[in-house]
């Protein structure tokens, strides 16, 4: 893979991250307790500001680590049945995306465990200092890991491959393109458009954010398959 | 001074409680605010449905939060249907 062609399937994998919604859910909480508790906007925007700067650290921390491990593990030659595992990774996580990712009935409920949701909820509403709201975007990422290990685990694979100064540019595209949907309800909420609106768009489009982000998984992990496995053994007959 | 109605708590995970018309006049001034209603009107809407959701649980004896809720939600829905959303929405945005 070129360089130019790494950087967009480590792009299209920040986009995938990006189309996963428990931080984003977690900020219109946070955003609706903020302005809800009469607290100043400068105060809200603080919060806010440093519930993404949390996800985009925690963000950042996971695909270096990764990237670390699998260079580590193999250098800077990934075996084919690595990128195998992997594209089979993202197979299984874009299917369970398909089926499991939103619950049926009203609201954007995910598939985390209840009692995970009703504490993120409960901590969400006790944030009031930027500490604790930094904190918070750490913990958001985290507990969304079981879906977005997919496309970091290809990042990470893509980034080892690329020369050094190259490897720096290729994570933080991952991390600023996995904090779009972040920053587009930040931007909304710091520039005074309604929550509910945002809530209602989410809503409305909880179909289709399901489809995307299932599809988007399958269709990296089918293009990781073509590229790099089926290319390479046909290239070696 | 509340109500004397018993509020069973979600899935009955904690203790019962007495009715607190500050709690509910608190959330939903909350939820006015969070889509940019001025203070003095959403201090007046919660005024309203609190009071209505008050008259509704004179002859009740035992309800769940849920029930409140659902009440204080449908009133709410007439003064301020965005409010109205958003205050639904809670607990179920994640």
């Amino acid at each position: 893979m070129d360089i130019l062609s790494s950087l967009l399937v480590v792009a299209f994998a920040g986009l995938i991250h990006a189309s996963f919604q428990l931080s984003t859910s977690v900020l219109t909480t946070l955003s609706g307790h903020a302005i809800g508790s009469k607290k100043s906007h400068a105060r809200t925007l603080r919060l806010t500001s440093s519930f993404v700067f949390g996800a985009g650290l925690m963000t950042l921390l996971i695909v270096t680590f990764v990237a670390y491990v699998i260079s580590q593990a193999f250098g800077t030659s990934v075996p084919l049945y690595v990128w195998s595992i992997a594209a089979g990774l993202l197979f299984g996580i874009g299917v369970a995306v398909w089926l499991f990712y939103y619950r049926k009935g009203e609201g954007t409920t995910l598939w985390i465990p209840r009692s995970l949701a009703s504490y993120l909820n409960d901590r969400t509403k006790a944030t009031k200092l930027s500490g604790e709201s930094f904190g918070l975007g750490l913990v958001s990422v985290l507990s969304e890991l079981i879906f977005i290990i997919g496309p970091i685990i290809i990042a990470a694979l893509v980034v080892v491959q690329l020369p050094s100064q190259w490897q720096l540019i290729g994570v933080a595209i991952y991390t600023l393109i996995s904090l779009l949907s972040l920053g587009i309800v930040w931007a909304l909420v710091g520039s005074g458009h309604s929550l509910s609106r945002v809530q209602k768009w989410r809503e409305a489009n909880k179909g289709f954010l399901q489809f995307a982000a299932g599809s988007g998984l399958l269709v990296l992990g089918f293009y990781v398959y073509v590229a790099q496995v089926i290319a390479a053994s046909v290239g070696g007959i | 001074m509340g109500l004397a109605v018993d509020i069973v708590k979600r899935e009955g995970r904690r203790q019962n409680e007495g009715f607190n018309e500050q709690k509910l006049h608190a959330s939903i001034v909350a939820a006015c605010l969070s889509v940019r209603t001025p203070v003095g009107q959403a201090e007046s809407i919660a005024k309203s449905v609190t009071e209505t959701v008050m008259q509704w649980l004179e002859d009740k004896q035992e309800i769940t939060s849920g029930d409140i809720r659902t009440i204080a939600a449908k009133h709410l829905h007439t003064h301020h249907p965005d409010a109205a959303y958003l205050y639904k929405q809670y607990k179920i945005t994640m």
